[in-house]
């Protein structure tokens, strides 16, 4: 069982400051098997709800979601252990004040013993590079620093499936670079969101989320067409600019002295 | 947020005799210090007891300057009980009460500063395992303290940077406007914090 389904998966919260529920998304079926999948689409689409019901964070309120044959309301803490869920902001991940102690977290329930969890936390932080920053407070760390750090508290566990939040909105150019080469080196199933319309085109598949619904399904490249047409259809009209506003009244001025 | 050192202090790697000390004696003595801080009736005892633990803290190498960041964000608060238990109770009482204070804060930095918090954590998971029989997680009870001291500083920071961005708009003599927003930010930091140990598994009970 190699997959990750959903089955006529529909999110509906109640809305503040109206008696109905707002309808996040709605129908999505999907089936997805390959190695990198991504998921791009406007703020508010309903990216992250859908990366958040692939590790049990958001429960759907109509159909089934299940990861490796196992649902993620049901079996919801098994589920967890399979996916690793990285998200937009480390900061709000990282939970202790070193990336030692914070990968050491991590570890707390799969190993009891110190000294043992202590080199694996330590050959976790060599993996990624991160060993020399180990003991440094997370604040003192840069944004790719502290994302590559999330991305190791996660990895320690060894997940089958890792999920990311647009990871790489935070960072410039050099530290997506540095994230996507690490996400490519990768042997976990990545499912990612992003507004990286480059870092998509290393997906095997792409999903467009538009208004709750998947719009597009396919290769990266036709995705992002689709995607950019969506977006400009979107997009309310250019105001007219100012100097048009002058321009036809000056011209007929100045005809009458040609 | 930039507020990593707030009220309590990081590890300082060092090999003083607070560092080799065993984790039980130095959870007594914080222990300790909590209790006296009822017990202790005259002020010239808690000037000693901070005296004490303030040469100790200085003995554990972390510094003059630690030791101030550890107690200055909790002066404007101590000035103001300081003050208040003056005039209701008179300058002894007030002055063993601020000083008591001031050794608990003292104490508790001196720990944290010398032990690493995965030490720390294993610690109170042994302290709390008799509790497991009548149904407790030893490892939640370490989940809350590592939470806490993640918190704290986070919450300071927030403060701060609510204060700056109130200074800019020119509301820094509005309460709503310094206060509403760190509560919102709080708890905004909770349910994400929330969300990440969830995502974790981290607080789940052992299968």
């Amino acid at each position: 069982m190699k997959s990750i389904v959903l089955n006529q998966v529909g999110v509906e919260v109640v809305a503040d400051g109206t008696a109905g529920s707002k309808v996040l998304l709605s129908g999505i079926s999907l089936t997805l098997t390959e190695q990198r999948v991504g998921v791009i689409g406007a703020n508010g689409s309903g990216k992250s709800t859908l990366l958040r019901l692939l590790n049990g964070l958001m429960e759907p309120s109509t159909g089934k979601v299940t990861v490796k044959g196992k649902d993620t309301v049901r079996d919801v803490r098994s589920v967890r252990r399979e996916v690793g869920f990285v998200f937009t902001d480390p900061l709000s991940q990282l939970v202790m004040p070193t990336g030692r102690e914070d990968v050491e977290l991590s570890l707390r329930r799969s190993i009891r013993n110190p000294h043992e969890r202590r080199r694996t936390a330590e050959s976790t932080l060599e993996r990624f590079g991160l060993l020399p920053l180990a003991d440094q407070s997370i604040y003192e760390l840069s944004g790719g620093e502290r994302q590559l750090l999330a991305l190791a508290t996660v990895l320690a566990v060894a997940p089958s499936v890792l999920v990311l939040d647009e990871p790489s909105t935070l960072l410039d150019l050099r530290n997506r670079e540095l994230l996507r080469r690490t996400i490519a080196g990768l042997e976990q199933q990545v499912v990612m969101s992003t507004h990286d319309l480059d870092l998509v085109q290393d997906m095997d598949r792409v999903l467009v989320v538009d208004d709750g619904r998947i719009v597009f399904d396919g290769a990266p490249s036709a995705a992002v067409v689709h995607y950019r047409q969506l977006c400009a259809a979107s997009l309310p009209p250019l105001p007219t600019p100012a100097v048009e506003e002058v321009r036809k009244p000056l011209e007929a001025h100045l005809g009458e002295y040609r | 947020m930039s507020s990593s050192n707030f009220l309590l202090v990081n590890y300082v790697p060092g090999a003083s005799p607070i560092h080799r000390a065993p984790l039980w004696l130095k959870f007594l003595g914080v222990f300790a210090c909590g209790l006296a801080s009822f017990l202790i009736v005259d002020w010239a005892v808690s000037a000693g007891a901070l005296a004490l633990m303030c040469a100790l803290f200085l003995v554990s190498g972390a510094g003059v300057r630690r030791l101030f960041r550890a107690v200055r964000p909790v002066l404007p608060v101590l000035l103001v009980i300081g003050l208040f238990q003056w005039w209701q109770l008179g300058a002894p009482t007030a002055g063993r009460i601020v000083l008591n204070i001031l050794v608990c804060i003292v104490a508790a930095s001196l720990l944290t500063a010398t032990t690493p918090i995965q030490r720390l954590l294993d610690g109170v998971v042994s302290s709390a395992r008799p509790f497991q029989r009548f149904g407790a997680d030893p490892e939640r009870f370490a989940l809350t303290i590592a939470i806490m001291l993640r918190s704290i500083p986070y919450i300071a920071g927030a403060y701060s940077e609510v204060r700056d961005s109130a200074r800019a708009r020119g509301l820094e003599r509005n309460p709503r406007a310094r206060i509403l927003p760190v509560i919102i930010t709080t708890v905004a930091f909770a349910r994400q914090t929330g969300d990440a140990l969830a995502a974790r598994g981290l607080g789940e009970a052992d299968d």
